[in-house]
């Protein structure tokens, strides 16, 4: 009967399973998600030592903007980290409310039509009232900056010319005729597919879901794949390829001033003084030359932040 | 394309299991969600299409390879840790790598259902070449048959059975992998899927997810049944 | 485009530290999760004839939905987090374990376990002291799999945010720059033959009566 094997498997077996154990739970647990002291890719909740969460949309802009209200909060003393990539809108803003994030770069306009599909409001005085009206009580729109950045329609030159296109208002020439290409979302959004049936009557004769202002749409808008593309107003490749901006004479995409939208509960003073700070630095000029940087020269997100942050003397108090 | 709105029963406190599976029973039949340029019926083909050829074209690459690793038992270590790379290789990775040097067109699809595909026919075929009983190779070697007539007329036919379960296996994870079409703009099962995610519509990922599996399933069992009733009659010559 | 930025990588080796330890964060406890649900259930589909069909029939299933579907699902559930990464892979590491565990029970011999009963010990003891150790290279190659699926698998989390060395891919996709792309696949295929090589390591340490022959299992 073998007897000395046995002891020694089972306390192999024994140490295996324990040697397997600790590092699960310590994965667990937080101790092992906040990685490098900057946290660019630090995980977990505010409360868990790691300072404020700022989430950031699928789309580099928004990832700039996240590093930026980092470095603004960490110029006075509040620790930040910047998840970056975390899907859409209709993602981003659950996890705001959910607490998984507690500060956000949005939009005012989409914003307020994320939570009030029939928000009239265009303006962005008007639109600062209708979120704090309209956002759910645990959120706060900070003041807005004066930044813009709003979703444009953009079609080839050759297309404005083929169908006679100036305003979103001719589109109704080619009713049916044209293919339209943004984002999955769009197709719910007023500032999309439903904007465009009610506000101006228009309907596409299909409508590819892409990305929002990447490679996917412009890849496609460059190819012929589509006809009417979304892109966002401070997107480089606008101007670089001779897009034509149709005009929106009635108004279907609202002012889009980039606004912080944060947890009431994390929002005080020195964090909104730092945000509004940014706020008024950050012009729409600005925000088109780093985006220029990150897509066109290839630099890193928190790096033209980083610096930007420095050259405005943001990160210092 | 699809009957219900998303996020609204969301926000108002999130749907109970029982709500979410009555909405997408809801989803799963309505003909409005069947029909149209969006709707299942189309998407179910696109995303057949996208399977077959690309397991297709895995076979008619990885077939010969098996053959040949297994006829002559060179680079072995080929075929056993090709599996592991395969299995290893991430497929987003591979599917963004494509787009970006080749644009948007359906060659990351292809490339990378192509690369999960031969690594298990390869597997497969070689596994299924092994288990021939040397002694029956021997004899025919020993009554003067070339390598080549060996293979096709001795090795291959006993090794069929696992061949086709290579082919089969590929076949089922092509169908579960061929979402990634969605991820560059096409059509497929995946579109469910992924603009679910984006429109935070629930109910349209479940739907997904639902008919991706349901094909897969499907598609196994008939093969199953097709390979047994090949085989019924097969004497066991293969170890 | 499809030129390689080499003075990327000394730039971002903070980076690529940082999102290989995100990475394993995410797909350790997913292997260790799938391990302790499986070896459980896997008992119970060898012991238990009827519920045999229909656990491994529903974890077959389980494994042909994408993986990113799970992670969405998840979100009501688990919210934007790490766990809705780790809960979604657990469930396809708990796959392959199960079918590898029941596979790795079904080939020990029966006589081995009617020796231990025989000898007075209780199911539960021959199960830890016979059946489990003699099982474990066939245990041990299923760990082998599901770790390196679960490494691959991991950045189709950066769908949502959570994707570890997967967020090279979507990062290199915004601004259409190949250099992270590359870097996170030979990161991502390097992490996972590390954690094949340690699992082979792991194996043998554990199995000393196997060392000795020839032909070690364990594909």
């Amino acid at each position: 009967m073998p007897s000395t094997p046995r002891p020694r498997r089972r306390t192999v077996l024994g140490g295996l399973l324990a040697a397997a154990g600790v590092p699960a739970l310590a994965a667990c647990s937080s101790g092992i998600t906040s990685l490098k002291g900057g946290g660019e890719n630090g995980g977990g909740a505010a409360d868990s030592g790691a300072g404020l969460v700022i989430g950031t949309a699928n789309f580099t802009e928004n990832q700039i903007l996240g590093h930026l209200y980092a470095e603004a909060l960490r110029g006075t003393g509040v620790k930040a980290t910047v998840k970056p990539s975390l899907g859409s809108r209709e993602i981003v803003v659950p996890a705001l409310e959910g607490g998984d994030i507690d500060l956000l770069p949005e939009y005012q306009g989409n914003l307020l039509l994320h939570f009030d599909k029939k928000a009239e409001e265009t303006e962005a005085g008007d639109l600062q009232n209708a979120l704090a009206a309209r956002l759910p009580a645990s959120l706060e729109a900070l003041a807005y900056a004066a930044a813009e950045d709003k979703d444009v329609f953009v079609v080839t030159r050759e297309t404005a010319k083929k169908h006679g296109l100036k305003s979103y208002a001719d589109l109704r020439k080619a009713d049916g005729e044209l293919v339209f290409g943004g984002p999955a979302e769009d197709k719910t959004r007023v500032v999309g597919v439903v904007g465009f049936r009610d506000r101006y009557d228009v309907t596409f004769k299909e409508f590819k879901a892409l990305d929002a202002s990447g490679p996917l749409v412009k890849g496609a808008l460059k190819k012929g794949d589509i006809d009417l593309a979304n892109l966002f107003s401070t997107d480089a490749d606008i101007l670089k390829n001779g897009w034509v901006v149709l005009s929106d004479p009635r108004h279907m995409v609202p002012a889009q001033h980039i606004v912080p939208v944060v947890r009431s509960a994390v929002a005080d003073a020195p964090v909104r003084k730092a945000l509004a700070r940014l706020g008024t630095l950050l012009t729409t000029e600005e925000l088109s030359k780093l985006n220029k940087r990150v897509d066109v020269d290839r630099k890193d997100p928190d790096d033209v932040a980083a610096d930007w942050a420095a050259a405005h003397k943001l990160n210092r108090r | 394309m699809h009957a219900l709105g998303p996020a609204p029963y969301e926000r108002q406190g999130g749907l109970t299991v029982l709500e979410l599976l009555s909405h997408l029973a809801h989803w799963l039949t309505s003909p409005a969600q069947w029909s149209g340029s969006g709707g299942i019926a189309v998407r179910l083909l696109e995303h057949l299409r996208y399977s077959l050829l690309a397991t297709f074209v895995g076979a008619v690459l990885a077939l010969p390879l098996g053959l040949l690793i297994g006829h002559t038992r060179r680079f072995a270590f080929l075929a056993i840790n090709l599996a592991g790379f395969g299995r290893a290789l991430p497929t987003v990775g591979l599917v963004t790598l494509v787009f970006l040097a080749g644009g948007l067109s359906m060659w990351p699809v292809y490339v990378s259902l192509v690369a999960l595909a031969v690594p298990v026919i390869v597997t497969n075929t070689y596994a299924g070449m092994t288990a021939v009983d040397p002694d029956v190779t021997d004899a025919a070697r020993g009554v003067g048959m070339t390598g080549l007539q060996v293979l096709w007329q001795i090795e291959l036919p006993l090794a069929l059975p696992l061949v086709m379960t290579g082919l089969r296996l590929a076949l089922i994870q092509v169908v579960s992998t061929a979402t990634i079409a969605a991820y560059v703009s096409f059509g497929g099962l995946g579109r469910y899927i992924f603009d679910g995610l984006a429109q935070r519509d629930l109910v349209q990922v479940l739907g997904g997810a639902v008919l991706v599996a349901v094909l897969a399933v499907l598609l196994d069992l008939v093969l199953a049944a097709v390979q047994r009733s090949l085989f019924r009659h097969r004497p066991a010559a293969a170890r | 485009m499809t030129a390689i930025d080499w003075g990327w990588f000394p730039d971002h080796l903070g980076d690529m530290a940082s999102l290989t330890l995100e990475h394993l964060s995410i797909a350790v406890p997913a292997v260790l999760l799938g391990l302790l649900i499986a070896l459980p259930l896997a008992v119970v589909a060898h012991r238990v004839r009827m519920l045999r069909g229909l656990i491994l029939g529903a974890s077959n299933v389980l494994f042909t939905i994408p993986s990113l579907a799970f992670f969405v699902l998840l979100l009501p559930v688990t919210g934007l987090t790490r766990s809705t990464a780790v809960t979604g892979l657990t469930i396809y590491t708990l796959v392959v374990l199960i079918r590898n565990t029941v596979e790795g029970l079904d080939s020990v011999p029966s006589r081995a376990r009617e020796a231990s009963l025989a000898m007075g010990s209780r199911p539960l003891r021959t199960l830890l002291t016979v059946e489990l150790p003699l099982a474990l290279p066939v245990i041990m190659a299923g760990v082998r799999v599901a770790t390196v699926m679960a490494i691959s698998l991991v950045s189709v989390a950066s769908y949502i945010g959570y994707g570890g060395l997967g967020q090279l891919f979507t990062d290199g996709f915004q601004r259409s720059y190949t250099t992270p792309v590359i870097a996170g696949v030979l990161l991502t295929l390097l992490l996972a033959l590390l954690a094949d090589a340690v699992l082979v390591a792991v194996q043998y340490l554990c199995t000393p009566w196997a060392r000795h022959r020839t032909n070690a299992k364990g594909a």
